[in-house]
């Protein structure tokens, strides 16, 4: 990336812009080592026992478990399910085609509670309420729109001339497809599936209308807990998630290098 | 020295014709090369050599037409059954192996023994000087060693054609004279048979045994570099093989060929009304109007020199010669006294030099 010289109000417009952003998140690692009973700032005294009180939460480690298996689960049905679809989108011409591409990405314009009530209306008549097959089910279709755009770009930016050298040399079309056109689309695969991971973690809003007492996920779990009580047990949790954040972002970032994973 | 090369038809297109969309891109096309030869495909862009070559390769389909190799009907081959090597503009290695594992690809789709796969992709890799980079990634490698394992990629399967899809037009001048000269060893050595797709007439008449030279997807002519050089079939292939002066002519009903407001003589068979007339830069001769003004069976004609560009190895002159400018090449020359911008000249060249055609309009 080219380095510009950029002037002193620029800077200070950027540093406050990005302070604004963060300002929050930042807060949060000093509130989690409050001693006090409530959310305060700044704490009155230090100490780690809201991280005790965290691990020694059964409701929160069994709801951390569940978003961590839900998310992996979520994360290779999007990948497994996205590559062959944005290969068709992309690399097979059809009428319609346009049109398709769009209807499967539209979710990622609907407002997520419209989204939540359609999905619980239905599922409520499958019996797939508060099951962990339910939550795969609504996350995909949160995360197959993000899945489906990001692999799909990658795959219209990659050099296909390389899937026509490797045609001549006598592959087949599904031996292209998995010794050349994958391997080479595996930064967009890598990116998609941060993206899809994070997004499954994160989700609330669909995920409120299919969990109960019987499964529930981190997001929910914290929700529901600072509704009832506000102390510092939630501030300790959210540095965890942003650790695990950061973790996801670091591992693309010294795998793939972000800048080629995520801008195009 | 041509080694394999035999009168053996071994590629041939029978009436190739496609069409994008509404655009009749290539009408029909009729073309056929020998065994061992090395033909290319010269023109501008957009006159559909590009598009005949992946015909092809098979990575796209005529929409009607047959092509052969060697009587072997393979228009409705699918790609990976027709056993092309084909060498890309942008090299299309692929980047996620090393360059053994590139040149490897072809032979592993083949079935070919495991130590015959370790043997053969050695050789090539030495065939192409480039055995001690054998573990590199393609993006480590400069653009001249990126297209020499192109090229063992391509050959090592030992296709019984060779594509070559503009393959040195991203390299430097310098490395593309010394490509154009690897390339065509090597494919003399190895007897194969190719097609060469170029925009650039120097490596189209210096590499191959014959040229094509299209415009909007029909062949001009086809014929060896000296025949497509010294007798263009039209006004089009000599104008875009070597540079040339254009003069707007007329051809009377006695047959009689004026050009420039003179009278000229040609060896063309003529027939009356407008024509074009030909002359190659280099084949005007230049002398000052004050010497000894020599006639034989060749053209004269008066003008004025109106400019000079020295290019080296080379002088252009520019002189205005009745209403037209003509442009006169030669070598640097000592000899004569150098010739200054106002000095009044003879042009002379020989009636076979003149080459006349019907005018097109264009």
């Amino acid at each position: 990336m080219e380095i510009h010289k950029t002037s002193w109000p620029m800077r200070i417009l950027v540093f406050v812009l990005f302070l604004y952003l963060l300002a929050p998140v930042l807060l949060v690692f000093p509130i989690s080592f409050s001693g006090d009973q409530v959310l305060r700032f700044p704490p009155t005294f230090w100490s780690t026992r809201w991280y005790v009180a965290l691990f020694e939460n059964s409701k929160m480690l069994s709801a951390f478990s569940t978003s961590l298996l839900l998310a992996s689960i979520v994360t290779i049905l999007s990948i497994v399910i996205a590559v062959p679809a944005a290969w068709v989108m992309t690399r097979v011409k059809f009428r319609g085609r346009d049109l398709l591409f769009n209807l499967f990405t539209a979710p990622l314009l609907l407002p997520t509670i419209v989204l939540g009530l359609a999905i619980l209306i239905v599922f409520a008549s499958f019996g797939l309420l508060a099951t962990m097959r339910g939550l795969v089910f609504a996350h995909l279709v949160v995360t197959l729109p993000y899945a489906l755009r990001i692999l799909a770009v990658a795959l219209n930016t990659q050099d296909q001339t390389c899937e026509e050298a490797a045609r001549t040399l006598g592959a087949k079309p599904l031996t292209v497809f998995f010794r050349v056109t994958v391997p080479m689309l595996i930064p967009g695969i890598v990116a998609a599936a941060a993206l899809c991971f994070l997004v499954s973690f994160d989700e609330v809003v669909i995920t409120l209308f299919l969990t109960g007492p019987r499964i529930s996920t981190l997001p929910v779990e914290l929700y529901n807990y600072v509704y009832n009580q506000a102390d510092p047990l939630v501030a300790a949790a959210s540095v965890l998630l942003i650790l695990l954040t950061l973790g996801v972002i670091m591992i693309v970032e010294r795998t793939m290098g972000l800048s080629k994973t995520f801008v195009k | 020295m041509p080694v394999s090369q035999s009168l053996e038809e071994h590629l041939k297109l029978d009436g190739i014709s496609i069409s994008f969309g509404p655009v009749n891109v290539i009408p029909s096309l009729d073309l056929s090369v020998r065994k061992g030869e090395m033909v290319a495909f010269l023109g501008p862009s957009g006159c559909g050599k590009t598009t005949t070559l992946r015909m092809i390769a098979g990575l796209i389909s005529p929409s009607s037409g047959r092509i052969t190799v060697g009587g072997r009907d393979i228009t409705r081959l699918p790609i990976h059954d027709r056993d092309m090597g084909m060498v890309f503009q942008s090299y299309a290695l692929f980047p996620h192996m090393d360059v053994t594992r590139n040149v490897q690809f072809g032979l592993q789709m083949r079935n070919v023994s495991k130590q015959d796969i370790e043997r053969r992709s050695k050789e090539a890799l030495e065939l192409v000087q480039l055995g001690h980079l054998a573990q590199r990634k393609p993006k480590e490698l400069s653009g001249g060693q990126q297209q020499r394992v192109a090229l063992a990629r391509a050959l090592v399967i030992q296709p019984s054609i060779l594509l070559l899809d503009e393959p040195l037009s991203n390299l430097d001048a310098k490395l593309r004279d010394e490509m154009r000269l690897q390339i065509r060893a090597l494919q003399q050595q190895s007897g194969i048979t190719a097609v060469f797709v170029t925009h650039d007439q120097v490596e189209a008449l210096s590499m191959c045994d014959r040229v094509v030279v299209m415009r909007n997807g029909r062949i001009e002519q086809f014929g060896t570099p000296t025949e497509i050089y010294e007798r263009p079939a039209t006004a089009f292939v000599a104008n875009f093989v070597g540079r040339t002066n254009r003069l707007k002519g007329k051809v009377g009903s006695d047959g009689q060929l004026v050009a420039a407001g003179q009278p000229l003589r040609a060896t063309t068979k003529l027939s009356p009304g407008p024509v074009d007339v030909l002359i190659r830069p280099h084949r005007i001769a230049l002398q000052p109007s004050s010497g000894p003004a020599t006639t034989g069976d060749g053209n004269v004609v008066e003008g004025k020199v109106s400019s000079i560009i020295f290019i080296g190895d080379l002088v252009q002159y520019v002189v205005r010669a009745g209403d037209e400018e003509i442009v006169v090449e030669e070598a640097t020359r000592r000899e004569r006294a150098p010739l200054g911008v106002g000095d009044n000249v003879h042009l002379r060249w020989s009636a076979d030099d003149t080459l006349v055609y019907p005018d097109d309009g264009k």
